[in-house]
């Protein structure tokens, strides 16, 4: 027996799962359907694909919100898991989902997968028969995602920088690494059987003045991983950015830069894909304000060219959204696609130029680490600043980068820290910028700049 | 003049809690941030061992009148360790909406000097200044 395997038979017998049964869901994997697999739609799609966020502790209500999400043309269901199955506490997720079942109140943020178990989500899962998305959060999502492929649940999003920099304090970098690695694994394995699997990394990080450089960068790492590992179907990802033209060359550099390093590592044969996330700052408490920002989310996702747009809702600023206000994005998502047509191509070629620069900067210090495997050198580049997230809350970020907005609303660094951008591309980026302001008037501009969208 | 800072709590809004950091900085304090979801022990500790003049703590969660309930009774467990330190408490103190004027002399009565409720940064800072001017006299 494999290490993987012995490793696979330790997780699979815990306590909160029923009985995995590995030749059952080996079976089902082969023989399920192809409209299952996000995979395949990419493939033949002919259409930027919606899909919404969501998801509810009952079956019942998960139920009635793929419902919905249906009879509003939906393309990809979500599956978003609630915050104690994202730590790995099933007992306090089966608990709440228990309470939840007995009182009709929701008393968990999200579906606790692990709790329902791969049986009973399958049914839901086949029935309505679209590829659903994984979204958690989880550092240590080994047993989460053998759950989610036994039920049918084809893509999984996540990574170990990902879902670690921006949700978590303290959870060791090191682990994270590790847990991922079984991850992308078995969903290589996997993806033997039928269509790919597919993964998809989470661009909009910490959604607070992240440059695009640290955006693309961790995006190719966390891809680079995953290809490595045997994975065949990966998504890229980011969010607007605020600046329609920032978002644009973000795109443009992200896809480029994608083909370039998976080349480099041999993996050309891996299709990449390119999702857009509707704006995931704070939102205006005006919900008709909210709509028209998502409607101009989804313009500028059809000039960046995305495979996939991730929706908002119009009650993102007051709490977990109705199912109601979740479909009603959905359908005017899809009315916005229909009509947006004859859109322009527009190119930048000196913002694309310095954004490569900075992307291959960056890159050619993680791979000049003295360590030797990618993930050893991806971790001492974050340990050590070369890799810096804006207002991460992990104790492991250097949080010596700064980042303002120019006049355009485009983030530029003003601050570098240990980011090893060249001297070209910093004094670019702070040329954009005033720089005589002290730096209460500095810290008023940024309060203002995460803000942007609220007035 | 040192400073510690940090979140409380289970609490883990690091915006506010950088730029708390960066305005400290740039008005000349010695700033040691312990970052968000930080409790009480962790915040007096910190006090100690770095010798702080003001113990600076942020909450935005709602979750503050919890923890801050609890400051006298463990203050009194470190013995006259803290006595000179300055307790400042900022953010969004309660859940829901509160009046200023009520959370203002609850939040003193559980051991700190200076308490802003919804209060911007800048205002709290300057506060704070004219605090430790008045302090020196």
């Amino acid at each position: 027996m494999s290490l993987l395997q012995e490793e696979r038979e330790i997780i699979l017998s815990n306590e909160y799962v029923d009985n995995f049964d590995f030749a059952e869901v080996e079976e089902f994997v082969k023989n399920a359907s192809k409209d299952l697999f996000i995979s395949h739609h990419f493939k033949n799609q002919k259409k930027m694909l919606v899909q919404p966020r969501g998801g509810f502790p009952t079956y019942e209500k998960q139920y009635a919100l793929y419902e919905f999400f249906v009879k509003s043309d939906v393309d990809v269901l979500p599956l978003t898991i609630d915050s104690n199955t994202r730590l790995n506490d099933y007992a306090t997720a089966k608990k709440m989902l228990r309470l939840s079942e007995e009182n009709e109140i929701d008393m968990l943020n999200g579906y606790p997968l692990v709790s329902h178990g791969y049986r009973t989500t399958r049914k839901m899962i086949t029935h309505f028969n679209k590829p659903v998305s994984l979204r958690h959060g989880t550092p240590d999502a080994r047993l989460l995602i053998e759950t989610a492929i036994a039920s049918g649940i084809f893509e999984i999003e996540g990574g170990p920088i990902t879902y670690l920099l921006p949700y978590s304090k303290n959870f060791p970098l090191d682990k994270a690494f590790l847990y991922w690695k079984y991850v992308e694994r078995v969903c290589a394995n996997y993806s033997k059987l039928n269509e790919p699997i597919n993964r998809e990394s989470f661009g909009p990080l910490t959604a607070t003045l992240v440059p695009p450089c640290i955006t693309i960068v961790i995006q190719l790492l966390e891809m680079l991983l995953s290809l490595e590992e045997g994975v065949k179907s990966f998504s890229v990802s980011f969010a607007q950015t605020g600046s329609m033209n920032q978002d644009i060359v973000t795109g443009a550099v992200l896809r480029k830069t994608a083909a370039y390093y998976a080349k480099e590592i041999d993996c050309e044969d891996a299709v990449i894909n390119l999702v857009y996330h509707q704006w995931m700052g704070a939102f205006p408490q005006n919900k008709d304000f909210a709509e028209q920002l998502i409607s101009m989310s989804t313009i500028i996702a059809s000039m960046v060219g995305a495979d996939k747009i991730i929706t908002k809702t119009r009650e993102e600023a007051s709490g977990i959204p109705t199912k109601e206000a979740n479909a009603k994005t959905v359908a005017n998502t899809q009315y916005t696609l229909r009509i947006l047509n004859g859109l322009p191509n527009v190119v930048d070629e000196e913002e694309e130029e310095i954004l490569t620069q900075e992307v291959h900067d960056i890159m050619s210090a993680v791979f000049n680490d003295s360590a030797d495997t990618l993930w050893r050198k991806v971790f001492n580049c974050i340990k050590n600043g070369i890799i810096d997230v804006p207002f991460s809350p992990h104790i492991i970020n250097q949080n010596e980068m700064i980042t303002v907005r120019d006049k355009n609303k485009n983030i530029r660094i003003i601050k570098r820290g240990n980011v090893p951008i060249s001297d070209k591309c910093y004094k670019y980026e702070k040329s954009k910028c005033d720089l005589t302001k002290d730096t209460t008037s500095i810290v008023n501009d940024i309060i203002h700049d995460i803000g942007i969208m609220q007035w | 003049m040192k400073v510690v800072t940090g979140v409380v709590g289970n609490d883990i809004h690091v915006v506010a809690n950088r730029l708390i950091d960066l305005s400290l900085q740039a008005r000349g304090y010695e700033v040691f941030n312990l970052g968000v979801n930080t409790y009480l022990e962790e915040f007096f500790d910190a006090v100690i061992e770095t010798n702080a003049d003001v113990l600076l703590i942020s909450s935005l969660n709602g979750e503050a009148e919890g923890w801050g309930r609890e400051v006298k009774i463990l203050k009194s467990t470190y013995g006259k360790q803290l006595d000179n330190v300055i307790f400042m408490i900022g953010g969004n103190l309660v859940v829901g909406t509160g009046d200023s004027d009520d959370i203002i002399p609850r939040f003193k009565n559980y051991g700190f000097d200076l308490v802003f409720h919804q209060v911007d940064l800048t205002t709290g800072l300057d506060a704070l200044e004219d605090y430790l001017k008045g302090e020196l006299k």
